[in-house]
């Protein structure tokens, strides 16, 4: 009989139960920004699950649904190489593959082009979901995904896709989850052919995306029209346009449409909305060098497409062979096939064209009618779209849009923030419409010579491209590539009267009649972002951001290259020469004679390159930046960078008194424009340099390149890369964008490739893949790109893992 | 003796467990075993912390060694952790806690019954 002593109290067991059970709970809920740490931390199924053993055996004998059986090699950067017998074996291994190595980054970008990103972070994005939305990104894809589904090819390949993505995902449980899905706390969602479209657009977005029309509207009728044209000009004087000068251009077969009074067609604001930032310098660089100007006789292209830097990068590189197709290049993860790189025929590169493709109209609503806008003289019914936006953790919220004829009303009285127009403004956009870039790549991809090339491209409708083009058979060509509108003079340039019907958009260009060259006869091709033609094609266009400087500088190192090697290649690829500062500078120096020291005497011995370590680029471009506010300043008052005149405009104002007389006109007499000018010269360099610490820095340091993972984690992110260069040099090397992928290709009889990019093949900050092409991409170097041959077997000495895929 | 066998259990069955359950099946485990094998509430929570914090840190090392270390430096950094070794220590101890906690609670449950 063991009678215990003491009787404990049997409410001590349930309390502590009761406690131990609230600690779980907590433990096992996300709380504020953080997610559920005990699940997290579990080493079993949480993050330490995503730690990649870094000798992992990728090797595998896979069971899939394909019709028969593939092969994938990884190299050892893992770079998969997939030979498959059929289109569909290869779009589905395409999509696993893909989604095995970048699921979560493939599945925020389509919720970022959706706008449905409230849907996993909550709140906080929800004013960048509902810009979304009133662009009407979901309308453009699901009008593109109506025009991919019927055509066949795309259709069979859009469905592989989808199906090899779907594979993959079904195969996970929580503990294979991308970490991203564990911190962020949400799961995988089905994929869909949408999703493909949505990238797609969300891609055309990002590059036709930026306009100039509003402020352009607002500038046009502040300032004087001789004025407006000297500062604004449509054409930049001593242009080197992406199709040579003197190119001869075809009749056009569309009669040019007459432009309207000014009075019907453009509308006036003094409010004004200046929302879209532009980017001093964002874009990109091609070029193409014929056999004849080459060390090797073979043909060069070099591209080097700039975007936003991030973590997963978003380019992964590929090879995919079947018996109809060999190509290597990098591709979009959410979207088959690959967009930029070559084949055992040929090779391509894009830059972004610029040539105007988004207007904006001004919707006049009935009085009394919000349900109606005025248009032709008749009243029409606004088309609604109603948009469910999921907002996490909070109730969903129904926003409805207005489409008008020319699409959706972007910006309107009550969703504008302050500073920002108070009109309703209706968007047009290309984009809008059904096209199918997804076929153009599939086609690009197994073109064997030029003429299939450019059918394939003919598909290529937004976002326009220039497209730069070499073959093994020695040719060399340049397309201005997009689908355009038939417009008159200076249509969209501004912001349009969406009341009346002489400003609708017109016929569509044949685009067969996009401004093209093949084999110049300079021997080279180069397209930067600049004008695409000279003034001499026959069609009207606008443009909404072109930049000279890179365009000169590619040019004139071309030019003064009878000889050129892949080792220039990758020298000029990583030329960080500034051009504004070689014709600027000595302007500057000139007019700042009483300014002496140290910084002075450094920049006088500059040779103009911004080097990472460089000194005095950071003396010179602080020094700039300065100047050239204050030089616009004081004409415009405090108004934002974008509405100013283009550097390369001011630094060409600046070489004679043109500028000093545009800014000072009315004192003339008083004082000579250059004593004014240089005034403020010296006083640009002493608001700098008075307490200025960064002078002991290096210009890496001062500007800071940045790639940043996509949810902007620092730990997973890197930051003041080593870099020279900025956006007006050809190593457009800025903040947080950059050359997204570098690539020299030279197409002999052995196609010799080189390529990087900053990232690694893996999506998981938890893999050694993650990152591992940063560094070489920051010093400027290159990984050998293993172009394997078309076969089912290899004996390549780079090939480290097989997958053997069975049906 | 029984301490040892019950580390040793519920480090075992926890594997299991979390095989096919969520990570709080820890709890679930740590808890029933305390239930079942009799101990002073005291040693209980030891050998729950132990016995989870063991397989824990086993777990947790197997997949940082192979690793170079590269996710745990990371997440380290994450949660402004010095270094990897703070980041591995934390799991463990997060799972020795829940793992003590419902075993000692396990322990004062049987001692009611």
């Amino acid at each position: 009989m063991n009678q215990p002593v003491k009787r404990k109290s049997p409410f001590r067991g349930v309390g502590l139960l009761v406690i131990t059970t609230i600690l779980v709970y907590v433990l096992n809920k996300p709380m504020g920004g953080l997610p559920a740490i005990g699940g997290l931390l579990d080493p079993v199924s949480g993050c330490l699950a995503n730690a990649e053993p870094v000798n992992k055996n990728f090797s595998a004998d896979l069971k899939f649904p394909v019709k028969q059986n593939a092969t994938v090699w990884f190299d050892d950067r893992m770079v998969p190489h997939i030979h498959a017998a059929n289109d569909h074996d290869l779009y589905f291994l395409e999509g696993y593959i893909h989604a095995s190595f970048r699921l979560w980054q493939m599945d925020m970008e389509t919720r970022a082009a959706a706008g449905r990103v409230s849907e996993v972070v909550g709140e906080k994005a929800l004013n960048f979901d509902r810009r979304q939305r009133r662009k009407g990104m979901i309308y453009a894809a699901e009008n593109s995904l109506r025009v991919m589904e019927a055509d066949p090819r795309t259709k069979l390949i859009g469905d592989a896709y989808t199906e090899g993505i779907n594979s993959y995902i079904s195969s996970l449980c929580y503990r294979d989850y991308p970490l991203e899905y564990k911190l962020m706390g949400f799961a995988p969602e089905k994929w869909t052919n949408l999703k493909s479209a949505l990238l797609l657009k969300y891609m055309a977005d990002d590059l036709t995306g930026g306009t100039d029309d509003i402020a352009l509207t607002y500038l046009r009728d502040v300032l004087p029209k001789e004025e407006f044209e000297l500062l604004y000009p449509k054409r930049i004087s001593g242009a080197t346009p992406a199709i040579p000068a003197g190119t001869v251009f075809d009749k056009p077969s569309l009669a040019i449409p007459a432009a309207p009074p000014d009075s019907i067609a453009f509308p006036h604001f003094k409010a004004t909305d200046f929302g879209e930032k532009r980017e001093d310098g964002k874009g990109s660089n091609n070029w193409a060098i014929s056999g004849a100007r080459t060390a090797s006789g073979a043909p060069i292209l070099c591209n080097d497409p700039h975007l936003g830097l991030n973590l997963p990068s978003l380019w992964y590189e590929v090879q995919m062979q079947t018996p109809a197709m060999n190509v290597y290049g990098v591709s979009l993860p959410g979207t088959p096939g690959v967009v930029i790189g070559f084949n055992d025929s040929l090779s391509w590169g894009f830059t972004n064209n610029y040539r105007d493709v988004k207007d904006f109209y001004l919707i006049k609503p009935v009085a009394d009618n919000k349900n109606r806008y005025w248009f032709a003289g008749k009243q029409l019914d606004f088309n609604k779209r109603v948009e469910h936006i999921l907002v996490k953790g909070k109730p969903e919220i129904i926003d409805t849009i207005d489409y008008t004829i020319h699409g959706p009303v972007t910006y309107e009285a009550q969703n504008a923030k302050d500073g920002s127009l108070r009109k309703p403004l209706a968007m047009c956009w290309m984009g809008h419409r059904g096209t199918n870039e997804m076929l153009a790549i599939y086609l690009m991809n197994k073109a064997k010579s030029y003429p299939e090339f450019v059918d394939a491209i003919m598909n290529f409708q937004c976002p326009a491209q220039n497209m730069v083009y070499a073959d093994r058979q020695g040719n060399i060509a340049m397309w201005g590539q997009g689908q355009f509108v038939n417009q008159w003079k200076d249509q969209g340039r501004y912001v349009m009267d969406g009341s009346d019907s002489a400003t609708l958009w017109g016929q569509l260009i044949p685009m067969r009649e996009n401004p093209h060259v093949l084999n110049p006869g300079q021997g080279y091709l180069c397209s930067a972002n600049q004008a695409t033609t000279d003034s001499s094609y026959p069609y009207n266009y606008t443009n909404s951001g072109w930049v000279d400087f890179r365009a000169w500088r590619i040019n004139e190192l071309l030019k003064n290259m009878p000889k050129a090697t892949i080792n220039d290649m990758f020298r000029m690829q990583n030329d960080t020469h500034s051009l504004l500062a070689e014709t600027v500078l000595p302007v500057m120096l000139k007019y700042s004679k009483d300014l002496k020291g140290d910084n002075i005497d450094v920049l006088k011995k500059w040779d103009y390159n911004l080097e990472s370590e460089s000194k005095a680029a950071v003396i010179f471009q602080l020094w700039w930046k300065s100047l050239y506010r204050n030089v616009w300043q004081g004409k415009f008052g405090n108004v934002p960078d974008d509405l100013l005149p283009l550097p390369e405009r001011t630094m060409q104002l600046m070489l004679n008194d043109t500028l000093a007389r545009v800014l000072y006109g009315d004192k003339a007499g008083v004082l000579s424009y250059s004593d004014y000018f240089q005034a403020l010269v010296v006083s640009s360099y002493n608001e700098v340099f008075d307490s200025s610490e960064k002078l002991k820095t290096p210009w890496y340091k001062v500007k800071n390149t940045t790639v940043t993972h996509l949810t902007k984690i620092a730990a997973f992110s890197y930051d003041h890369l080593k870099t020279g260069g900025w956006g007006n040099t050809i190593n457009a090397m800025k903040g947080d964008h950059g050359p997204s992928w570098r690539m020299v290709v030279q197409m002999g009889k052995e196609i010799e490739a080189y390529g990087v990019y900053p990232g690694g093949q893996s999506g998981n900050p938890g893999s050694k893949y993650y990152a591992d092409f940063l560094e070489k991409w920051a010093e400027g170097k290159y990984n050998k790109l293993e172009f394997l041959p078309n076969s089912d077997k290899q004996s390549d000495s780079a090939v480290k893992y097989v997958w053997n895929v069975h049906g | 003796m029984k301490f040892l066998l019950s580390v040793i259990l519920i480090a075992l069955l926890a594997m299991g467990a979390e095989h096919f359950l969520p990570w709080w099946s820890v709890a679930v485990v740590s808890f029933l075993v305390s239930v079942l094998i009799s101990q002073k509430p005291g040693r209980a929570f030891l050998s729950g912390f132990c016995g989870i914090g063991i397989f824990w840190l086993i777990t947790a090392l197997r997949h940082d060694v192979a690793n170079d270390h590269i996710l745990s430096t990371r997440m380290a950094a994450l949660f402004h952790l010095p270094n990897y070794g703070l980041f591995i220590g934390v799991t463990v101890l997060i799972g020795g806690l829940v793992g003590g906690l419902s075993a000692w609670a396990g322990a004062l449950m049987r001692s009611r019954a």
